[in-house]
């Protein structure tokens, strides 16, 4: 049997619930344009019928409704999306910082152009074209070692940029560690409190969006999966690294995160990227550098040395040691010489008298050749005399002969010999090919893969959007939508209002205006 | 595409496809005001090396044109010697004519010889003749004089190796005439690795004492041996002439390869700017296209249309 009251509570009810979708609605436009925020509904269902069966219920046809209530308010939001979200966004994160390196080592490598390695060593080589034309001149001499030392400084440029390349890597790693870290701390903090509200019997959804923020945001960084416990936290793992669980996070640092690298358990985001960026691209062009500076001082080439040449007393080619007459050659002779430092050694300088040419590159501190430590011969940049064209000597006591450019010649040449790189290469092996094949090699290397990392990102930029979209189609809030939402709770509102405003008037009848027959 | 449209969705697109017109037109003017297609490795990594070889190449190319100017400047300063040695000849072989003829007063002989001997003082000044301040007569010792003595000039012997120009990648062209070509190795009875009776010092030196103690039928027993040197220093210019027709042919494929080299650098590096403008234009127009759409499409939402 009904209350007479009972519509009054069904009237109140509707009243709540619809203000309570109101509101709701309220707060999605309110963040409409808040980032990571998940539209949220207010689930209402019918409220539980009058009269449950029983032996005592009446007879009275029913089940009478009793009004509306909300069970919860949910977010709309698609996990499987999140994750596909993530799992792209890493691959972007990697890609994009591969092609931000890429661009650098580009603008590093600054080619095409008339100021560049192959500009400056073309001038170089024809320095050496100037000298054959006065062999016997100082001033072709000092040009030669002008050219020579704007070799060495653009490949010691080149060196040091790619060094603080690598380095400013290294240091970025550690800006993204902290940046990660803050963001573990703060989901970790975000997991209890969503535990506690859930364990209540509330949905968090405000602090939920700020959490998959969170994610989303550091999944751009390194490449991050979660799981969510009944409990309703996220278990953050790095690959098979656990990052947080049960409240606690594990902080990570530029080496935990340099051995998941290797480990393979740091398998995208932007610190994969600059690792590979640093340990990949730019070790490579250090070493391919390395290997192209080494192959023009000391890679072994053959050049076959004129008729007439006299060869400085006690000189090893090929395993033979030439001295007293055998030195002057009577016939071409083909030998192999170790780069463009054994063939100077083949020379006279200036000096009297006659002094073999020594070495024309050196390294300035005293290791092993680098395009880093790569510099002129000290008594070459002390006295040009030092630089060696002649390959004849004449008369007792011997003297150089000046006039002779023999090897002028054939270092002016030296841009097309065939260096076998194989022999001074620093790391794999590497094929034969000239000082400038070799350069080109590089570039266009560098090209291939700056071209590659391009796409890539532009590729994974489109996905991650697309996946981005989707989502945004599912949760993000709709002003029309609100609007028309607001509007219908609106109405709703007004009607159970208005029904309300019914029930008064009908109690209004039955207290106050009836049994008054007569008065 | 997607079931459900929001206003951030759309402003995101919006955004989205705005910054690619506009990174696309950023490319289109990077070529418009560099001229060229490819301004770094990435814009075409095969073209780029092309590129990169070809300007090698030309800049090389360059240098052979400067090597075969001044490989050429020498065959001519060796031309025009030889020429000057050949007018001197010529006069020596009348004065030798005129002084072989025994009704020659003693007198008139020895004015002959007096001017013979100037002439071979001449002759001497032309051996040591210096190009842009190298001998060219004495081989690869540029720094040395080749006749420093008048009078041992017969039996001088210069330095036998050639002074040789880079005229292209591989190949050299020798430009210079060692002294003992042009003038004669010495004469016999002097140690040397060959000996000409014809040593064009040795004939006058020999024509002079001869007129001086009036011997003039030595003196015509000499004029075989000038005609044979005359002989062969007409050799020595033919074959002068022939290395400048060769140095001339080279300029030419020189020249003829700077062009086709910078045609291909030109088509390898180069934008076509016809095409550049045509796709920056359609390119421009759609960008202001989305930039109108866009101020369109944000604005309204049913806010606007709801009293």
């Amino acid at each position: 049997m009904r209350s007479t009251f009972h519509a009054i509570e069904t009237a109140k009810r509707s009243l709540f619930t619809q203000q309570a979708a109101l509101q709701t609605t309220g707060h999605n436009v309110a963040n409409a344009n808040t980032v990571g925020y998940t539209r949220q509904v207010v689930n209402m269902t019918a409220s539980k019928p009058m009269e449950a069966i029983g032996m005592s219920s009446s007879t009275t046809p029913g089940q009478l409704g009793t009004g509306v209530e909300f069970s919860s308010i949910t977010r709309i939001r698609e996990n499987f999306l999140d994750s596909q979200f993530r799992n792209e966004n890493k691959t972007h994160g990697s890609w994009s910082i591969q092609a931000d390196t890429l661009q650098k080592l580009e603008t590093i490598v600054n080619e095409p152009s008339d100021t560049g390695l192959r500009a400056v060593l073309d001038n170089f080589w024809k320095s050496w074209h100037d000298l054959s034309e006065n062999p016997e001149d100082i001033t072709a001499r000092k040009l030669v070692r002008e050219t020579a030392k704007a070799v060495t400084d653009a490949f010691n440029q080149t060196a040091r940029q790619l060094e603080e390349l690598s380095a400013d890597i290294t240091e970025n790693i550690g800006v993204k560690a902290n940046q990660i870290n803050t963001s573990l701390e703060t989901i970790s903090s975000l997991n209890l409190q969503i535990r506690k509200i859930e364990g209540l019997g509330d949905n968090a959804n405000d602090l939920r969006d700020q959490r998959d923020l969170l994610m989303d945001e550091l999944s751009k960084v390194i490449n991050v999966t979660s799981v969510e416990t009944n409990d309703g936290e996220y278990q953050v793992m790095m690959g098979g690294t656990v990052l947080v669980d049960n409240g606690e996070f594990t902080p990570v640092t530029v080496e935990s995160l340099q051995a998941s690298f290797a480990g393979g358990d740091l398998s995208g985001g932007e610190v994969h990227g600059m690792i590979i960026s640093r340990d990949q691209y730019v070790a490579n062009y250090q070493q391919q550098l390395n290997t192209l500076v080494n192959g023009l001082a000391n890679g072994d080439i053959t050049v076959t040395i004129p008729a007439g040449a006299v060869l400085p007393d006690g000189i090893t080619l090929d395993n033979i040691t030439y001295s007293g007459t055998a030195r002057t050659l009577t016939s071409p002779l083909t030998v192999t010489v170790k780069g463009l430092n054994g063939l100077h050694q083949l020379g006279y300088t200036m000096m009297d008298p006659p002094q073999a040419g020594g070495t024309f590159f050196a390294s300035n501190d005293g290791g092993p050749l680098t395009a880093g430590n790569m510099s002129l011969n000290a008594n070459i940049l002390a006295d040009a005399g030092y630089i060696a064209s002649s390959m004849r000597t004449t008369g007792t006591p011997e003297a150089v002969v000046k006039g002779n450019k023999d090897l002028a010649m054939l270092i002016s040449q030296f841009s097309e010999m065939k260096i076998d790189f194989s022999s001074v290469a620093v790391g794999a092996a590497t094929a034969q090919g000239s000082v400038n094949d070799f350069f080109r090699s590089i570039v266009g290397q560098l090209g291939v893969e700056a071209e590659e990392a391009n796409r890539q990102t532009t590729n994974a930029k489109i996905v991650v959007d697309q996946v981005d979209s989707r989502r945004q189609s599912v949760s993000g809030v709709s002003l029309d939508e609100e609007m028309s939402n607001m509007v219908k709770f609106q109405h709703a509102y007004n009607a159970a209002a208005r029904f309300m405003t019914t029930i008064d008037e009908t109690l209004d009848r039955i207290i106050n205006g009836m049994g008054t027959v007569g008065r | 595409m997607l079931g459900r449209v929001t206003q951030g969705t759309i402003t995101n697109q919006l955004l989205r496809n705005i910054n690619r017109n506009m990174s696309q037109m950023q490319g289109l003017q990077e070529q418009l005001s560099t001229g060229m297609k490819i301004n770094r490795p990435s814009d075409d990594p095969v073209g780029i090396t092309y590129s990169l070889r070809y300007r090698s190449d030309l800049s090389l190319n360059e240098r052979y044109q400067e090597n075969v100017n001044s490989a050429a400047s020498w065959l001519d300063f060796n031309d025009t010697l030889l020429s000057q040695v050949g007018d001197v000849v010529k006069r020596v072989k009348e004065l030798a004519i005129q002084g072989s003829n025994d009704t020659n007063p003693n007198v008139a002989l020895d004015n002959i010889a007096a001017e013979i001997k100037q002439l071979k003082e001449q002759l001497v000044e032309i051996g040591n003749s210096q190009f842009k301040g190298k001998y060219v007569f004495n081989g690869q010792f540029t720094d040395e004089k080749p006749y420093d003595s008048l009078a041992n000039a017969a039996g001088k012997i210069t330095d036998d190796l050639g002074i040789e120009y880079m005229i292209s990648s591989g190949i050299s062209i020798k430009v210079n005439l060692t002294g003992n070509e042009v003038f004669g190795f010495p004469p016999t009875g002097v140690t040397a690795p060959q000996n000409e009776d014809d040593n064009l010092f040795n004939v006058l030196d020999q024509i002079i004492s001869n007129l001086e103690s009036g011997n003039t039928s030595a003196v015509s027993d000499q004029l075989p041996l000038l005609d044979s040197r005359m002989d062969k220093i007409l050799t020595q210019r033919a074959e002068l002439g022939a290395r400048v027709n060769r140095v001339e042919l080279m300029e030419q494929r020189l020249q003829d390869l700077n062009l086709n080299l910078t045609t291909l650098q030109s088509k390898t590096e180069d934008a076509e700017i016809e095409d550049v403008l045509i796709k920056a234009k359609v390119n421009e127009t759609i960008y202001q296209a989305s930039l109108s759409v866009g101020a369109k499409v944000i604005q309204p939402s049913l806010v606007d249309f709801l009293r």
